[in-house]
């Protein structure tokens, strides 16, 4: 094929020079992120990120485990999640047009939040990432394994806000 | 997204660039040693990092790296003649030794001291196994030389290739450590490549679509775990390790050899990908040589005679639209290197990442980034030596294994990641 055709020849329409045609508009952000502490070691890594940016549609959480109760969707326990300014909020609610929800852990101590998190988010196709911080990950990452479709092991201070960037969160 | 000025950081590696003094720590392939078969053969032209070099080997053997032009009028040495242990300029007969060290000024005096004061800036070339490899940092902090395994064992058992990508070495780079397209792109490679086919792992492969994935920080780098569902008390894993800053390595299939990848920077646009493919344990098969040679597996078919493929952008890539429909590829392009380069190359010479939107399945390219990043910085700021160049880091292997669903391949496998010279690798 000779000449330019919008169709065909690769060499020209990947140059530098064609490039600069690539339509330039506003990309949508992100649907939705939930970031949920599952610790107490894991809310001021939380914290830390949510106020180091301005962030489009995440929005940060620490998680607290009710025990002994029916959880949603026969979960064995119920969360409820704390705002970083303290509102109290409903899992159920949160997780509205959400795309994604990312759960953050320093120990195992939050596995049943994030087991109640996890099928949550499952029953609604949302997606579900683990970052697990600390060295000593193995019994973290053991509980977060069956509820987060990706692990981060072991995630370091820069990555949560990585990822959210990277998403346009 | 990535911002802007993040983008250009790990992009650009010429000289004084955060990424290129942090390339200038390893030890990086340069040539294939194929390239400089024998004494005082033609010498060759080399781009790598944004820098013109000339290689070539003299007549005792040595091997220089060294600037490609003239001290004396600029002219390429490219034209020159490799002869008498040195490489002499074809305009006015200066000669230069493997080490850049001018020998010889024809025009000067018999007894001058003229070209003791000339020199032209050189570069180690080294060769381990059949690559020839540089160092292009302070000679001063040359780390020991690389141990990768491809390159350790006997030429009896492994193979290396090379072929130009028309895009910068990340958009490459990050093809290698992102596995989950190869249920896509690759899928029908997997059926039909006779370095793939035949595999018990290619049907969990293409029975899951939606892999997990776990991104496990490790010395020198990451393994990046991908796991389907296998049997109904099993999951399939596959673990592709990524050694900073640019060596890959794809899971193995069956009894198939073990292969990866090195994306070298040439120039901010290009990138050379080395491939390599090796059995720990046993000789490679004629098939087996034949095949890598005739571009399969991970290979590309090459125009005979150059290290450009056959299928390039010049000629889109030989689309076959109707092999598409077939189901014979899924993208139209044959050979599961180019159905990568095509599309790498698509995006652009450097891709601009303020435009992209990841998902979380693309932690492992997140995570890579991160760390190229904060180490160019401590290299820049605090002089700290980036992980990967230690020898031990080299010792990688990847490994696909089906293990119970309650187990890790972090924990469970964490031995079959290492090299054990005489074990054969982990491989489903």
């Amino acid at each position: 094929m000779s000449g330019w055709t919008a169709q065909g020849n690769t060499a020209q329409a990947a140059s530098a020079a064609e490039l600069r045609y690539r339509m330039s508009y506003p990309l949508v952000p992100s649907r939705g992120v939930r970031v949920v502490a599952l610790d107490s070691g894991a809310e001021m890594v939380v914290r830390k990120v949510a106020a180091s940016s301005t962030w489009n549609m995440a929005r940060f959480y620490s998680a607290e485990t009710i025990l002994n109760s029916h959880g949603i969707h026969g979960a064995p326990v119920e969360v409820v999640l704390h705002g970083l300014d303290g509102a109290v909020e409903s899992l159920n609610d949160e997780l509205v047009d959400v795309d994604s929800t990312i759960m953050v852990a320093t120990s195992d101590f939050g596995s049943e939040a994030a087991a109640t998190i996890g099928a949550a988010c499952s029953v609604r196709g949302i997606m579900t990432a683990g970052l697990v911080h600390g060295e000593d990950t193995e019994h973290t990452v053991s509980a977060l394994r069956p509820y987060a479709q990706v692990l981060l092991v072991p995630a370091d201070d820069g990555d949560l806000e990585a990822i959210l960037t990277a998403m346009r969160a | 997204m990535l911002r802007q000025e993040i983008n250009e950081l790990l992009t650009k590696t010429g000289p004084g660039t955060e990424m290129g003094d942090l390339f200038r720590q390893y030890w990086i392939p340069t040539l294939l040693s194929e390239e400089l078969p024998e004494n005082d053969c033609p010498q060759v032209r080399v781009k790598i990092l944004s820098e013109r070099l000339i290689a070539f080997r003299d007549s005792q053997g040595r091997y220089g790296l060294v600037d490609e032009f003239c001290a004396h009028r600029g002219v390429s040495l490219w034209f020159g003649r490799n002869e008498d242990n040195g490489l002499r300029c074809a305009y006015h007969g200066w000669k230069y030794d493997v080490t850049g060290q001018c020998v010889e000024v024809p025009s000067e005096a018999s007894n001058s001291r003229f070209c003791a004061n000339v020199k032209l800036k050189s570069y180690p070339l080294v060769k381990v196994g059949d690559v020839l490899w540089t160092f292009m940092g302070d000679p001063a902090k040359a780390p020991p030389l690389p141990e990768y395994e491809f390159a350790q064992v006997p030429s009896s058992q492994t193979f290396t290739s090379k072929r130009l990508q028309e895009s910068n070495w990340l958009q490459a780079l990050e093809g290698g450590i992102d596995s989950s397209h190869v249920s896509f792109l690759h899928s029908s490679g997997l059926q039909s490549d006779p370095l793939f086919m035949g595999a018990e792992g290619n049907k969990y492969n293409l029975g899951d679509y939606k892999p997990y994935f776990e991104v496990v920080d490790a010395p020198g780098g990451l393994f990046i775990g991908a796991r389907r569902n296998a049997e109904e008390d099993s999951y399939y894993w596959r673990i592709t390790p990524w050694l900073m800053p640019s060596f890959t390595m794809v899971p193995p299939r069956g009894d198939h050899p073990m292969h990866g990848h090195f994306w070298i920077p040439i120039d901010d646009e290009n990138c050379w990908v080395y491939t390599f493919d090796y059995q720990p344990v046993r000789d490679l098969t004629e098939a087996e040589r034949q095949a890598m040679k005739d571009g399969y597996g991970v290979h590309s078919e090459n125009i005979p005679g150059t290290y450009l493929p056959v299928r390039n952008k010049s000629n889109d890539y030989l689309m076959d639209r109707a092999a598409q429909k077939r189901g014979e590829t899924f993208s139209g392009v044959g050979g599961i290197a180019i159905q990568d380069a095509s599309l790498q190359e698509s995006m652009g010479p450097i891709v601009d990442r303020t435009k992209e939107r990841l998902a979380t399945t693309d932690a492992g390219i997140i995570k890579a980034r991160a760390k190229l990043r904060k180490a160019a910085l401590a290299l820049r700021d605090e002089g700290k030596t980036p992980e990967g160049v230690d020898p031990a880091h080299h010792r990688v292997r990847s490994a696909s294994v089906v293990l119970p669903r309650n187990e890790a391949f972090i924990e469970s496998v964490s031995d079959k990641l290492q090299v054990q010279p005489g074990v054969r690798q982990a491989s489903v």
